[in-house]
């Protein structure tokens, strides 16, 4: 029972980091038809500004955390402005250009950072206790600071103007187009929001993990299976399927070890995309 | 004076030609030089070659798969298991790294074809994903995370390919073979591959029978694969997971992007280059992917017909006069 309820901790506090990346990911592709292979990328940009902040300039974690969103924001704002817009109806065009920003990215990193891993810990240690269930603190300010970021992004795009009009663009730009909303303005916006969440996610997740110029290619695959499994550009199916995914992978871990749980992931995964390609909640397969 | 209306398909376009000249003049390097170098060199180019043009068939209709690691492990596991065996006769090799991947893709294609574009490039790289988890979790065929090592040479008329200058000149042979499959594969096929490619559901409605050409296209491309996948195994004597991960995807992709994808020159003189270009790097190799990535960009974004299309638009605009007829 207390391995049990372990794993199932492991398993939310997964579920809310996946979320993070899902979230960004599904955006991305809901709101401009890209699939974005990069997204890992700026996943270790965020790791490595906040390394950059904490360890070799001393500031606080906080700061670290704020500057790794502002850096990866940053930087997908720009990518989305300068490159990807003028290409936007082309989704092979669109997909070998993030794929070569992601390339170029890992390759800065490790030429700014060699190859090893960093040596960067979470300021929080120790853990919290429940009877004999034992909870790591840094564990659940992730999940907390997850949860936050879930909620906020939930406010942007349900309660303010700019979330409204991101999502009438999902739903159908030329309609949206017609009726105002700036698609000049607006991508490069919804860009950077997902980028910003992929940054945080880094500089969360990396001090307890690990952060080397490798670690983007799992989160790439996880968001994959992720966004897949909820469907493709729908929001509340890829944070469901994000603890799916993170209850899965705790549970098989701790109960068969390997990467079984992955493989049986990703095999319904397959499934799911050659016969219901919208996903767990999708409602209409894009046509790309 | 009707046959002059109706341009007659030549046996062979210029580039194809130049394309079975090239990989035939890989001979060549065994032959005039004994530098080890040069030897390690062009036996990945021409590895990548192989893959690219793997790449490259599917990309003829519009297709961009992830999942050429995926079939090259099919072959190359294929002849690392009949080595256990002690079966390593040459010919036969060849054809089972050809036909196992392609055998497994004439299901699996039935699967994923029904899929396009971004939906097709999700697939096939959850394809690779799942080969790679297959490779660890089963050891007792496998050898999991220890892969196979110490796989026996092939042999070739009864003579063991031990040197690497032996290794070599049967790489080039099993690149020529590849390159003379993708050549007559898309020069039989090229209008319906081309219709596809221009406009799938026109040609569908116009009598095309679509899924037939995509899925001998894949299964095609899944031969190729297993072909690269034999040639790297042979190279190396190892087969191992780490072999056939989605870098070496996103490798051969960048060869046939950056190299060209409207011609079968592009992924041969893509890979070579690249692969070279690669060395000049040294001990520095990782930096080679970001070398790619800025190259992927600038052909996306200036140079969309790659190298061997940008070559091509300059030589027109040198000889204006001539309009060009391939």
């Amino acid at each position: 029972m207390e391995q049990f309820i372990q794993a199932a901790v492991i398993g939310v506090s997964l579920g809310a980091q996946y979320a993070l990346l899902a979230l960004g990911f599904t955006l991305i592709f809901g709101i401009l038809g890209v699939v974005n292979f990069a997204h890992g990328g700026f996943y270790m940009l965020g790791g490595y500004v906040a390394y950059s902040c904490v360890v070799q300039l001393g500031l606080p974690y906080p700061v670290g955390v704020v500057a790794a969103v502002a850096a990866a924001a940053a930087l997908g704002w720009l990518f989305e402005l300068f490159l990807l817009d003028r290409l936007i109806d082309d989704h092979l065009a669109t997909l070998m250009l993030t794929l070569g920003l992601y390339l170029l990215l890992s390759s800065g990193l490790l030429s700014i950072y060699g190859p090893l891993s960093m040596e960067f810990t979470f300021p929080v240690t120790g853990s919290l206790r429940f009877g004999p269930i034992y909870v790591p603190r840094e564990n659940l300010i992730v999940l907390a600071v997850c949860v936050l970021a879930i909620g906020a992004l939930w406010l942007i795009l349900f309660r303010t103007d700019l979330g409204r009009a991101l999502r009438a663009l999902a739903d159908d730009r030329r309609v949206a187009t017609a009726q105002g909303m700036r698609p000049k303005i607006l991508f490069p916006a919804a860009f950077a929001l997902a980028t910003g969440l992929a940054g945080l996610t880094g500089a969360l997740v990396t001090p307890i993990l690990a952060l080397s110029p490798s670690v983007g290619d799992p989160v790439l695959a996880t968001s994959f299976l992720t966004v897949i499994l909820g469907g493709l550009g729908s929001l509340g199916g890829a944070a469901l399927a994000a603890f799916i995914v993170g209850l899965v992978e705790a549970f098989t871990s701790v109960y068969f070890g390997g990467s079984i749980g992955a493989l049986v992931l990703f095999v319904l995964v397959l499934l799911l995309l050659v016969f219901r390609p919208t996903g767990l909640l999708g409602r209409q397969a894009r046509g790309a | 004076m009707a046959s002059s209306l109706i341009q007659r398909p030549r046996l062979l376009g210029g580039d194809e030609a130049g394309a079975l000249i090239l990989v035939a003049a890989c001979f060549a390097v065994p032959i005039l030089t004994r530098n080890i170098l040069a030897y390690s060199v062009l036996n990945q180019a021409l590895i990548g070659v192989i893959g690219a043009q793997s790449v490259w068939i599917m990309l003829r209709m519009n297709l961009l798969s992830f999942a050429t690691p995926a079939f090259m492990a099919l072959g190359g596991y294929t002849v690392a298991i009949a080595g256990e065996y002690n079966i390593t006769d040459g010919f036969l090799m060849t054809a089972a790294a050809f036909l196992v991947p392609a055998l497994v893709a004439v299901p699996l294609g039935a699967l994923v074809l029904r899929l396009r574009g971004t939906y097709f490039v999700l697939v096939t790289f959850v394809l690779s994903q799942i080969m790679q988890l297959l490779l660890f979790e089963t050891p007792r065929l496998t050898g999991g995370s220890n892969g196979i090592a110490g796989i026996p040479a092939a042999t070739l008329f009864g003579v063991d390919m031990m040197s690497q200058r032996q290794v070599l000149f049967y790489t080039c042979g099993l690149a020529l073979l590849a390159t003379i499959v993708a050549v007559a594969l898309t020069r039989y096929f090229r209008q319906h591959f081309a219709s596809i490619e221009e406009n799938e559901i026109l040609a569908e409605s116009l009598g095309l029978v679509v899924w037939r050409y995509k899925a001998m296209g894949f299964v095609v491309a899944a031969g190729l694969a297993g072909l690269a996948g034999y040639a790297l195994v042979t190279m190396l004597l190892t087969a191992h997971p780490s072999s056939f991960d989605s870098v070496v995807a996103v490798d051969f992709i960048a060869y046939t992007i950056i190299g060209g994808r409207g011609s079968v020159l592009g992924p041969i003189i893509g890979s070579l280059l690249l692969v070279y270009a690669t060395q000049m790097f040294g001990t520095q190799g990782q930096y080679a992917q970001g070398l790619y990535g800025a190259l992927i960009l600038v052909v996306i974004t200036v140079a969309r017909g790659g190298i061997v299309g940008s070559a091509a638009a300059l030589l027109r605009r040198l000889r204006p006069g001539r309009r060009a007829t391939a």
